[in-house]
């Protein structure tokens, strides 16, 4: 298979062939239809118990308003008339549907089962919150990604350091003392300029977040390169040295 | 797959619920109904709802009874460990997701900052624009990369030497 999993491809509705499969299957599928049964609860207002039990013999169940009740509530339906039975028997046509459980006049009860809706909801919309965090995240990521695959095509010196020459290693490493110490000298200057109340860049990569540097155009911070664009640098490299430039003397995919 | 985002409240839209029902019911079926047959397993499913008095119950009335009977059958400490309601579930789901948002958030911070990291060595990036926190990040993956080219030469010394 070219796939890295089988995920969004056709599989065949047949028992798994593959014992080790079986089970991770078992695992993700489980949790899936818990997932999807939980969400037809809260969206529409259904009350669910599933009850499935895994290749080892194990009993995983979900169930809301929990297990049980529904599970006793399905169980006290009038149980249908034996197929063939004798006239007598047969008076009704169909099991009687037994209504909803009326909602319980215990106040204390009643108190219980409203602090646990709401305990509910507030965890709903919290997981809603992070899903929608890892939505960002994952876009966040697809910019980043890109631009580093593009990075690696354009320049030798970006990717695998086992894949450079002896030469190669040396130049990059002296570009990076030289970038480490202008580091430690910017941070020094910033931390200055901190401790004496002045304004400090606000552009942060740090915190973690949707940053301006990834391209995405919002956002604050003098960053003056487009993340995905092209800077033309003529013969590649730094060698327009710019404030920060380090000359590491070879054109772009030269080696 | 681009797909509208659903917010997990209760839809208070009568005919999108009612809607959303009817698919997501189904689906849910279909959803046991190959778990049991790609694994080999038994399961049921019992649905209440508004829309029916009746329950939907999967895989029929007789079958569904015959799976809780085993369930019942069990020691409850055994029932009980795998058991979850909503709010348990809800909870589990919410530890999960957010411990992938803080992973692919650091993984996220360490790929920029590898990228910013080889820009500025290339000249096309300034450090006007970097926190003091991206500054100390920034030193810490060059060092790191420093390690690794210093080891790198190693290898390449005891090679000529040899």
């Amino acid at each position: 298979m070219a796939r890295k999993n089988k995920g969004r491809q056709r599989i065949e509705m047949t028992r798994m062939s593959k014992e080790s499969n079986l089970l991770v299957t078992f695992s993700k599928r489980r949790s899936g239809l818990f997932k999807k049964a939980s969400e037809l609860c809260t969206l529409c207002g259904a009350e669910i118990a599933i009850v499935v039990f895994s290749p080892g013999k194990k009993a995983f169940s979900f169930g809301h308003p929990s297990v049980g009740a529904i599970v006793d509530r399905f169980l006290s339906r009038t149980p249908p008339p034996p197929r063939g039975g004798s006239r007598a028997s047969n008076r009704r046509d169909q099991p009687l549907p037994l209504p909803p459980p009326p909602p319980n006049p215990n106040s204390a009860v009643q108190l219980l089962e409203a602090h646990r809706n709401a305990a509910v909801r507030e965890l709903s919309n919290q997981l809603t919150e992070a899903m929608n965090q890892l939505e960002a995240e994952k876009k966040r990521g697809e910019g980043i990604n890109k631009m580093r695959r593009e990075s690696k095509e354009r320049c030798w010196w970006d990717g695998p350091i086992d894949g450079l020459g002896l030469g190669q290693l040396e130049q990059l490493k002296v570009a990076m003392e030289d970038l480490k110490r202008n580091v430690g000298k910017q941070a020094e200057r910033v931390r200055v300029v901190e401790e004496e109340g002045l304004k400090v860049p606000t552009a942060s990569f740090y915190a973690g977040g949707t940053s301006s540097f990834v391209g995405s155009g919002s956002g604050a911070g003098g960053v003056g390169v487009d993340g995905g664009g092209d800077v033309k640098v003529s013969d590649g490299l730094g060698l327009s040295m710019t404030p920060h430039g380090y000359a590491l003397g070879y054109g772009c995919g030269f080696f | 797959m681009p797909r509208s985002k659903v917010k997990l409240a209760y839809i208070s839209n009568d005919s999108a619920r009612r809607t959303t029902f009817r698919k997501r019911e189904s689906g849910l079926i279909k959803k046991a109904e190959e778990i049991t047959t790609l694994c080999g397993v038994e399961a049921c499913a019992i649905l209440y709802s508004s829309y029916s008095p009746e329950p939907n119950v999967w895989p029929s009335p007789l079958d569904a009874q015959r799976v809780i009977s085993r369930f019942r059958n069990m020691a409850p400490p055994e029932q009980n460990k795998k058991m979850a309601d909503q709010q348990s579930f809800t909870r589990q789901r919410l530890e999960k997701t957010t411990e992938k948002v803080t992973k692919l958030g650091t993984e996220n911070q360490h790929n920029e900052m590898t990228q910013v990291m080889y820009q500025c060595l290339s000249g096309r990036l300034g450090f006007e624009c970097l926190s003091i926190g991206d500054l100390y990040y920034l030193s810490g993956l060059v060092s790191q990369n420093l390690r690794v080219i210093d080891r790198r030469l190693e290898f390449f010394q005891r090679h000529h030497s040899g």
